[in-house]
């Protein structure tokens, strides 16, 4: 990996960084649900830090090119955040599906008791 | 006993007096509900106007939602039987006493009005027809049960069911997947036959691309629903 694209990469992943964390200190992201793209942007850093460990890994999975195993530990981090999210997602409409009924039926009783 | 009509409405301002008078006419025994899903037609207008007993969702919800609200009120409000029909003018009203009669006869905890047994009145188109014999079919071979009209809205049910789909209900398309929950946790399920009207308004909420999602999402819940475990 060449210096440069260590240092784009590197810059990237701290404007990233920062920005996430001020986003969070403004009360717009939960902390809880930002927790696995932490772990993605601390990760990226190391191995953009220390591309040793990387061809090692890469080496180690049989992947030739270290780059490819950046992209691919990407890929795959980002695959598990959507995942999570779907599954976010599903809770909160049962959720709302639950609330709404729930209403809708307090309604219904103050109306009777009138 | 008590007894409970569920009518989910959602944009059924054509039809939803004619369906309330024909309860109040044919099916006196019963208390009816009307679920309006939010709608943005004079649904909600027409129901104050007339003091039809209704219950109003904030948010649309769906089919699903939107007769789980019904069975949840059923079940709060202490129902011994809950019936399903539908606000577009499908269901005849006057079939309902001779089901919960029947149904009490045979002892089911669940009674399905069906088209298909006397194969009279209106039948659906025949690409519907057959989606229907294939739920039959999957039905069949996944619970050993021969339902014969699956996906028909016309369901009465008891206390023990009511109490099942007040906690769980799909939230679309619900008919045959509940059906097959159902007969999953062992309870007794009966057909009837009926004679259903084609809809006198409305729109169905299955068409075109909608279908393949249909058959597809239908499918997928019958199967998840046959690898659940209930002691």
């Amino acid at each position: 990996m060449s210096l440069k694209l260590q240092v784009i990469l590197l810059v990237m992943l701290g404007c990233l960084l920062v920005g996430m964390v001020t986003q969070i200190k403004r009360k717009k992201l939960d902390l809880k649900y930002s927790l696995s793209w932490f772990v993605l942007i601390i990760a990226l850093i190391i191995l953009t830090c220390f591309p040793k460990l990387l061809i090692i890994i890469a080496d180690f999975l049989g992947i030739t090119t270290p780059i490819n195993m950046i992209f691919f530990c990407g890929f795959c981090f980002s695959l598990v955040i959507i995942y999570t999210l779907t599954a976010a997602v599903s809770k909160m409409s049962d959720n709302i599906r639950s609330l709404t009924q729930k209403i809708a039926l307090l309604e219904k009783g103050e109306e009777e008791h009138e | 006993m008590k007894k409970l009509i569920i009518i989910p409405a959602y944009n059924e301002s054509a039809c939803i007096e004619q369906t309330v008078r024909d309860i109040q006419k044919y099916a006196k025994e019963f208390d009816y509900l009307i679920v309006n899903d939010c709608s943005t037609d004079r649904t909600k207008e027409i129901c104050e106007k007339n003091e039809f007993n209704l219950i109003n969702l904030p948010i649309n919800l769906g089919i699903g939602g939107a007769v789980q609200t019904g069975y949840r009120y059923a079940y709060e409000n202490d129902y011994d039987v809950a019936v399903q029909i539908d606000g577009d003018g499908q269901h005849d009203a006057s079939f309902l006493t001779q089901m919960s009669k029947t149904m009490q006869r045979e002892g089911a905890d669940m009674l399905i009005g069906s088209r298909f047994i006397e194969k009279q009145g209106f039948q659906s188109s025949l690409i519907r027809r057959i989606g229907i014999v294939y739920f039959t079919w999957l039905i069949k071979l996944l619970t050993g049960t021969t339902i014969t009209d699956p996906t028909s809205g016309l369901r009465m049910i008891n206390r023990s069911v009511i109490e099942i789909f007040a906690r769980d209900y799909p939230k679309d398309y619900p008919e045959p997947e509940s059906v097959v929950a159902v007969l999953r946790k062992k309870k007794q399920v009966k057909e009837i036959p009926v004679i259903m009207r084609e809809r006198q308004g409305g729109s169905s909420s299955i068409h075109s691309a909608k279908s393949v999602y249909y058959m597809v999402k239908v499918t997928l819940a019958i199967l998840v629903e046959r690898l659940r475990r209930y002691e």
